[in-house]
């Protein structure tokens, strides 16, 4: 068990530590997305053994939502901005997120549904 | 309580004091059950006045509670494990699913940043709002690396995964989409980790597929932002 997470740990530094290698060298994305598709890349390839992750990754992922506190407190300095469009702000979101929502939906309901009806003749434009 | 240098004491203090309001919110929420009591919500509502009261610069508990916004990068390595778990529900339809959700990115990023633009005229808000459908700890991280303003980036997130989440599946219904891959895909990539919550406890094959569009569409976002954004501020600024 505490072997299985200093393992994790060690899993998911190694990677983070090689995303900020290729952030340092090519830039592009942040360090840490390139640490996250290496460390797919690497469960992918059973170089880090997904069960002995399993566990220790799964209670990160359940209590990350404590990381996001210190950013999202800035708000503290907005409550201007919050006053003044804090309407139009929410408006923003709610139409853009249905649009997508919308989109993506009458898309993959469109080309990704195929099994249950086969080679149709305009199927694949 | 003034913090002119901030000490070790003062941090640890702040950071503990942090993660045992939050853990208490997130208990509140698994004893009650109910998804709108999100714990990070709650911690925010009750650490405001907090600061407030005792007169600590919002400046100061950043500085303080570093740690913790350090523990982003990790956080992000390990949704590297959910995304291999899913990787052989997409391996059929993999070209036609990432083009889809790849031209969701693009437009939920020029509407919603050009949007802002226009009603809001501030930059760093529009680059938060134009994140507002990637999964909380990359959205921060991608804010921050365009400049934007990284505190209104988990709230325009929540706003996004809430409404999406709770009246999307009826939405969907509405306008014919009724395929398990269709409703899973569309609230993952609109609604992230929230959506996709709620969808796994009616149904589990809804829920893999909204993993699946929550953690490809934030890889995507990253890849596609930083060559969108200034491109939406040559046209509009």
């Amino acid at each position: 068990m505490m072997k299985n997470i200093i393992y994790t740990i060690l899993a998911i530094s190694i990677c983070l530590g090689l995303g900020k290698l290729i952030n340092y060298a090519i830039g592009g994305l942040p360090a840490s997305l390139y640490g996250m598709i290496i460390y797919c890349i690497l469960l992918q390839l059973n170089l880090v053994t997904p069960n002995r992750v399993n566990q220790a990754n799964q209670w990160a992922i359940k209590h990350m939502g404590v990381c996001f506190i210190p950013a999202a407190l800035g708000v503290i300095n907005h409550f201007e901005l919050i006053k003044s469009h804090g309407i139009a702000l929410v408006a923003i979101i709610l139409v853009t997120t249905f649009l997508l929502l919308t989109f993506v939906g009458l898309l993959a309901e469109k080309y990704l549904t195929t099994k249950t009806k086969p080679s149709s003749p305009v199927g694949s434009c | 309580m003034h913090i002119e240098s901030i000490t070790l004491a003062d941090s640890l203090m702040l950071t503990l004091l942090t993660i045992v309001l939050y853990q208490s919110m997130a208990w509140v929420q698994q004893k009650w059950q109910l998804i709108w009591l999100n714990p990070l919500l709650l911690s925010i509502v009750m650490l405001i006045p907090f600061l407030l009261l005792s007169h600590i610069p919002y400046e100061s508990y950043r500085q303080s509670t570093q740690t913790l916004n350090a523990l982003l990068e990790p956080a992000t390595v390990a949704l590297g494990y959910p995304l291999y778990l899913q990787l052989r529900n997409i391996k059929r339809n993999w070209q036609q699913l990432i083009a889809i959700l790849a031209l969701g990115v693009i437009i939920v990023i020029t509407l919603s940043f050009s949007l802002t633009i226009l009603l809001i005229h501030q930059k760093e808000i529009a680059i938060a709002l134009s994140l507002k459908s990637v999964t909380t700890p990359v959205g921060i991280i991608l804010t921050e690396q365009l400049q934007g303003d990284s505190s209104i980036t988990p709230f325009a997130i929540m706003i996004a995964g809430f409404s999406g989440a709770l009246l999307g599946p009826s939405w969907l219904r509405f306008i014919n989409v009724r395929s398990n891959i269709a409703i899973g895909l569309s609230v993952g990539a609109a609604s992230h980790v929230i959506g996709s919550i709620i969808l796994s406890k009616n149904n589990v094959h809804q829920g893999a597929y909204s993993s699946v569009a929550l953690i490809i569409s934030a890889v995507l976002t990253a890849f596609i932002i930083p060559i969108l954004i200034p491109l939406l501020s040559m046209i509009f600024i």
